[in-house]
């Protein structure tokens, strides 16, 4: 519905990033009263510590580099499986795209394996690669190579058909027609595809070092429970929050960088 | 891509369906080859796969597991439809309502469901509580942020007619933003649907693992059951065989009630 009463001062960019600073500080302000007052009121620091208890929490974390030290090992795992994912899943997802016959043949496994969630091959993943780095590592990969493979294909099949038509017709050869035609016709969607990769595996390096990790903001947050340090737990669940939050923003960045061309399909996803 | 190509996929010709058939049929025999040669008898091969899965079903075991999840991830979604539904059509239609509620949104959207678990089974238990809770937070984000832009993409101009006809703003919510938006909503729920029966087994796994046995049931706590205590790896190939094929199911069972729900609705 529009806007009836528009605010006159909601013109130019900057006021409205101002106004919309200022309606952000001013709700989570109001949700930090409610529950500074429902922690006052159940007047039980384990159960539900007070607002500041947590920001206490959060600053004696990261004085002590206790919290960049577990963002940093659960982000370098999400960096490579990222990698790894990225380098499986776009190659053969343009391949796919391109040949109908690979996709047919290809297409049955993806579609048998994709309903298995990543975190339901945990017990299995301990059982072979017992507690350690490569059990998260493995998840995540798996977490964020279906939707990479998926968003490729429909991303190359959703390529204008004369792009590559005109290519040909100029003789040139396939793999330019790859490399010059289809994958930068491609890529914004691509990219699209890749931020839903690294939400899947966000969400899966959590449970993944919750259960099988000897350390990592999940295995932290896990630890931390045993212990009854709610306002620890309550601090490293804000972490894994801002790192998925910043983790979307930088392949967003990267994104608007790689594919100029393509601002406003990105802004739209 | 799929879609609405399910009569031709029936009446496929044979070199179609021997190429579907080719690499799942070929991967499976190397699966088995291999895992007789390793020899170890613990080795998951299909033919054990296929008679564990006999026996669990047979026994029982199994569709109680699955049906305990489902009952959580039901009464999860549930949960956060009501919630999310009529706060994501608040949000939609007013702007008032949308500038003060979405910092809270998009602050807690990043947070994955399991990375709250924790504080769940510390104010909930490792019950059947903390599981349903841990699903709804996780079907909730979905469900309202399609919600709010399936009631903003409704033509500005349906409103506004209706407005000009002398509608209340209730009456229009009503009658043009709500079927409006239904489209976009039932996509929520579909997906909400999905990450909820994602959630519902690593809740049940983690809390099996962290509770020590004792647990309440479920198909993920009895993967763990598997993987801590007998060590069955055939079973828990069994138990990630029919989280797929209930994930498969429940995907496809959204969406006929959709097609059946919203006709109109552009696909």
């Amino acid at each position: 519905m529009p806007d009836p009463h528009p605010e006159s001062f909601a013109h130019s960019p900057h006021a409205r990033h101002a106004a919309r600073a200022v309606t952000y500080v001013r709700t989570m302000i109001a949700f930090a009263l409610v529950w500074a007052g429902l922690a006052a009121w159940t007047h039980n620091p384990v159960l539900l510590p007070s607002p500041l208890a947590v920001l206490q929490a959060i600053v004696d974390l990261a004085g002590d580099l206790e919290l960049f030290q577990h963002a940093a090992i659960s982000l370098g795992r999400m960096v490579l499986a990222l990698v790894i994912a990225s380098g499986l899943a776009v190659p053969l997802g343009l391949l796919m795209g391109l040949h109908l016959t690979l996709d047919e043949i290809v297409d049955p496994v993806i579609e048998v394996l994709r309903p298995i969630s990543g975190i339901a091959w945990i017990p299995l993943a301990l059982f072979i690669f017992g507690v350690g780095n490569v059990l998260p590592l493995f998840i995540m990969t798996y977490a964020a190579f279906f939707p990479i493979l998926l968003g490729t294909i429909a991303a190359v099949r959703s390529i204008d058909r004369n792009f590559i038509a005109a290519a040909r017709t100029m003789g040139v050869d396939r793999g330019t027609i790859i490399t010059r035609v289809v994958l930068p016709a491609a890529l914004p969607a691509i990219m699209v595809a890749v931020r839903l990769g690294v939400a899947a595996a966000w969400t899966a390096v959590v449970a993944a070092e919750l259960i099988g990790a000897p350390s990592g903001v999940g295995y932290a947050v896990e630890w931390y429970r045993e212990l009854l340090m709610t306002p620890q737990v309550m601090a490293f669940i804000a972490t894994i929050g801002v790192l998925g939050y910043l983790c979307d923003r930088a392949v967003r960045v990267v994104a608007e960088r790689l594919t100029p061309w393509a601002a406003e399909t990105m802004a739209r996803a | 891509m799929g879609g609405g190509n399910d009569g031709a996929r029936m009446t496929a010709s044979a070199p179609r369906l021997s190429r579907t058939l080719a690499l799942p049929l070929f991967l499976l025999a190397i699966w088995q080859a291999w895992g007789l040669a390793t020899g170890s008898s613990r080795t998951p091969v299909p033919t054990k796969v296929a008679r564990a899965a006999i026996d669990l079903i047979a026994s029982g075991d199994l569709p109680i597991a699955l049906l305990v999840s489902l009952g959580r991830v039901f009464a999860g979604f549930a949960i956060a439809s009501l919630v999310a539904i009529p706060l994501g059509l608040a949000m939609g239609a007013f702007r008032s309502v949308e500038r003060n509620v979405d910092p809270l949104v998009e602050s807690f959207r990043p947070i994955a469901a399991i990375a709250v678990l924790p504080l769940a089974i510390l104010w909930l238990g490792t019950g059947t509580p903390a599981a349903v809770a841990i699903v709804a937070y996780a079907a909730f984000f979905p469900i309202v942020i399609n919600t709010v832009a399936g009631v903003k993409r409704v033509p500005a101009t349906l409103v506004r007619a209706a407005a000009t006809m002398g509608l209340s703003r209730w009456a229009i919510v009503r009658t043009v933003l709500v079927p409006g938006a239904l489209p976009s909503i039932a996509v929520g729920m579909r997906i909400g649907l999905g990450i909820a029966w994602t959630a519902i087994v690593a809740a049940e796994l983690a809390v099996g693992a962290k509770a020590g046995g004792g647990g309440t049931g479920g198909v993920g706590q009895m993967m763990f059951v598997f993987y801590a205590y007998s060590i069955e790896l055939n079973r828990i190939v069994v138990c990630m065989i029919a989280v797929g094929v209930i994930a498969l199911l429940l995907d496809r069972a959204l969406r006929w009630v959709v097609r059946a729900l919203t006709p109109w609705a552009p696909r």
